[in-house]
């Protein structure tokens, strides 16, 4: 029974199976005979083609008949089945109507079946022919001979009656180069013409146009293809090196000239910026003040009423300017100072007050003055020991007329035509007594009463002046040397005075203009150990007038002026 | 601050003009800028290359606007029976349907059937546009083609008309125009009421067909008219 059962089943299914393939084979009916498409190519003629489908008996000519509606009237048969060729039902003109709906059908020979049916209007169906008469014109070659543009140029097709205006046509040119794949369109235009930019030499091109009516969608078939080839001009690719060494050779004259500028900034800034002047005080060279050449700077500022330094009762004393001083040639007379300093220190403590610009030794300060301060004053003292002995020793040789009183210009005796700023103190010497003595003050001039005008001045000149005052031409020269901030002793002062004329009135000696006094001419004033300072200049220099004792009356102490005594003198 | 509120609308408003699609706008510029007298010598060939410029653009206009509505709808394939059948309420007046035909018809009678299709498009697309207009389906585009094309027939309808004033001056056609257009009044009326019932893209189809029309006949006619190589 099961048996059974489960064959049974089985035929069915092989029965359900065999139908359902018989069935699906017999699904598909067979194609039948439709219209492929109807056209018109200028809209005034137009044609319709049919294909027989699937029924192959249906093919030959007279199977299939056409049938046309015009306007929805009465059903006529193709007018021409021949002109427009096989399948193919051609309407002339005098068929043609536009603007107006048709209707075709496909019938069977005995027209008893209607296999298809078209509608439509001749306007819609208008597909133009392609255009004719493609051609090319070169427009230019660019500069490096890589790439051309070109003109193309067409006619509408001929039997699109563009002239009339029955039909505006728009045109699509599209071009390629030969091996690429892809065709590349250009703009949609009315014109029978256009330019293709940037196309490649050496290289060639394919061209084809197609054209349609302006408001339909559906376009020609493609014209025939132009095809478009410039040969590489190879004249041209010599400029390219050419311009390509202008250009690099521009940017290296470029960098070479910023290496310049960066290297030499510091000279072209100074050159094409140079530094302003910095203001001068007329007269005055800044060369002097670093050369140390004091005494022509004295001499300037002297001539500045202005320049008046204050003048403190207390502190006279006190201020130095201190100079470096080349003291080369007063090393040679370490050997004898060492002699005869021995262990003479600063007594006191204005005596040794040396130039320092510390400002600390005084009179009224006493002061432990400092190591350097004591040996340069130390030194100093030496030197000057040194070069009052020689002085002193020539001056005693030297046969002048007068015995130089050694107490009168030993305050001058360290003579120097330049100007201090600041008064060294010499207003006790004598010969002998000149221990421990600043010598430091320079003879800015002389009076024609004899008289001495000491201003501070430099050390530095000491040997240079006792080694001039040896030479016999001394006294020929003494111009020369007071001017040259010669130093002279008081032997040479006195001859200075004296010898340029016997009254002795006139000094030859104009050397700085500020005298302040005069002492009246006069012969050979009694020498004293004492020469008293008749006058401070403005400049702090002491005008030492030979003749005049002092006034009060006073016993000078040694060695210095108290400052009552300075204050009753001074004017 | 007040040069920012100033800005915003200056470039709105800018906004605005670049985005209006002007290629179909014409508007009519005067030719002739010296007076009556330089007026003349405006050459009726000159007149005619305006209107046949504009009547090719409000045809394409049409295409456009038709193919968009088809679009929207969509509707079959062409081929169609129901495309066909449409009857348009221009139906009724008698048209040259060909080349021929049209090459046939004398010059007053071409310009009359113009003008007469021109006419009695006016109220309808103005109706279409309105009812364009309240419909939110469609787009703005749409609206605006719609509008654009309602402007248009006016402005053809006038040029059209000046052109047959220019040719009656120079006496290439009779005076026997004149009397056409109360009857073509009329005519439009009741154009119009079938106009209504019609729907969108059926109007449209319409149009699109009868402006083409208007296009072909005034290239003939000026062919006719312009003696030039090839007419």
């Amino acid at each position: 029974m099961a048996t059974r059962l489960v064959f049974l089943s089985l035929v069915c299914g092989a029965v359900s199976v065999s139908v359902g393939e018989h069935l699906t084979t017999s699904e598909v009916p067979p194609k039948r005979p439709y219209f492929v498409d109807c056209r018109s190519p200028e809209q005034e003629t137009f044609s319709c083609w049919w294909s027989a489908g699937d029924y192959q008996n249906l093919t030959g000519p007279g199977a299939l008949s056409v049938f046309f509606q015009k306007n929805r009237d009465v059903w006529r048969e193709c007018p021409d089945y021949s002109t427009a060729g096989e399948n193919h039902c051609y309407f002339n003109s005098t068929y043609t109507s536009i603007w107006i709906p048709y209707c075709v059908q496909l019938r069977s020979q005995i027209q008893d079946i209607v296999y298809h049916q078209m509608c439509f209007t001749v306007d819609e169906i208008v597909v133009p022919d392609p255009p004719v008469g493609l051609n090319w014109t070169l427009l230019n070659i660019s500069q490096t001979g890589q790439h051309f543009d070109i003109l193309i140029q067409w006619e509408p097709p001929p039997s699109a009656d563009v002239k009339k205006g029955w039909i505006s046509l728009v045109y699509e040119p599209q071009y390629r180069a030969i091996n690429m794949s892809d065709w590349k369109p250009l703009e949609v235009e009315r014109a029978c013409y256009q330019s293709v930019y940037g196309l490649k030499t050496g290289m060639e091109y394919e061209i084809r146009v197609r054209c349609k009516q302006a408001a339909s969608e559906k376009f020609s078939e493609f014209s025939e293809h132009l095809y478009v080839y410039i040969p590489k001009v190879p004249t041209k690719e010599t400029l390219f090196p050419f311009t390509m060494i202008l250009i690099f050779g521009a940017v290296g004259v470029i960098i070479v000239l910023m290496l310049i500028i960066f290297s030499q900034q510091q000279r072209l800034m100074v050159y094409f910026l140079p530094p302003v002047p910095v203001p001068k005080i007329m007269g005055i060279d800044p060369e002097l003040l670093k050369k140390g050449k004091l005494d022509e700077l004295n001499s300037i500022l002297s001539g500045h009423h202005t320049f008046k330094p204050e003048l403190y009762n207390d502190d006279l004393w006190v201020e130095f300017i201190e100079l470096d001083i080349d003291d080369q040639d007063g090393r040679s007379h370490h050997s004898d100072t060492h002699k005869l300093l021995g262990s003479e220190n600063l007594n006191g403590n204005c005596l040794n007050i040396k130039d320092d610009d510390s400002g600390r030794a005084s009179c009224y300060e006493p002061e432990l003055p400092d190591s350097d301060m004591l040996d340069r004053s130390q030194a100093e003292a030496r030197e000057e020991k040194a070069s009052l002995l020689d002085s002193e020793g020539r001056a005693a040789h030297s046969s002048t007329t007068d015995p130089s009183p050694p107490g009168r210009s030993h305050p001058g005796a360290t003579a120097e035509g330049a100007s201090r700023s600041h008064p060294q103190i010499q207003s006790q010497l004598s010969s002998q007594s000149w221990v421990n003595l600043d010598f430091y003050a320079q003879v800015s001039n002389i009076t024609p009463a004899g008289g001495v005008l000491l201003s501070p001045g430099q050390q530095s000149k000491i040997e240079k002046t006792a080694e001039a005052h040896s030479s016999p031409k001394t006294q020929k020269c003494q111009l020369a040397m007071t001017t040259d901030s010669a130093y002279t002793s008081e032997m040479d002062a006195k001859n200075i005075s004296a010898t340029p004329s016997l009254n002795g009135n006139e000094p030859k000696v104009t050397v700085s203009p500020y005298t302040v006094s005069e002492a009246p001419a006069s012969s050979v004033p009694p020498v004293s150990d004492y020469t008293t300072v008749q006058a401070v200049d403005s400049q702090q220099s002491l005008l030492l007038n030979p003749s005049t004792l002092p006034t009060k009356g006073t016993p000078m102490p040694a060695g210095y002026l108290t400052p009552e005594q300075l204050n009753s003198i001074m004017p | 601050m007040g040069f920012d509120h100033f800005l915003f609308p200056v470039s709105v408003l800018f906004l605005v003009l670049v985005c209006l699609d002007l290629e179909y706008r014409v508007t009519s510029a005067p030719i002739c800028a010296h007076g009556d007298a330089g007026c003349h010598l405006l050459s009726v060939s000159d007149l005619f290359d305006r209107v046949i410029q504009h009547s090719n653009r409000m045809h394409s206009l049409s295409s456009d606007l038709y193919s968009e509505f088809e679009k929207e709808r969509f509707l079959p394939v062409r081929n169609q029976l129901g495309r066909a059948t449409c009857k348009c309420h221009t139906s009724r007046i008698l048209t040259p349907n060909g080349k021929e035909n049209a090459q046939r018809t004398d010059r007053e009678e071409l310009t009359q059937v113009i003008l007469r299709l021109l006419v009695s498009w006016m109220n309808p697309l103005l109706q279409f546009h309105q009812s364009v207009a309240h419909n939110e389906e469609l787009s703005n585009f749409s609206s605006n083609k719609a509008l654009e094309l309602s402007d248009m027939v006016h402005e053809l309808k006038n040029g059209v008309e000046k052109v047959a004033e220019k040719m009656q001056l120079l006496g290439i056609i009779s005076n026997s125009l004149n009397g056409v257009f109360p009857a073509e009044a009329s005519l439009s009326s009741s154009a119009s009421n079938e106009a209504s019932h019609m729907r969108d893209y059926e109007l449209l189809h319409c149009f699109r067909r009868d402006s083409d029309k208007v296009q072909n006949y005034l290239k003939i006619l000026k062919c006719k008219i312009v003696p030039e190589h090839g007419c």
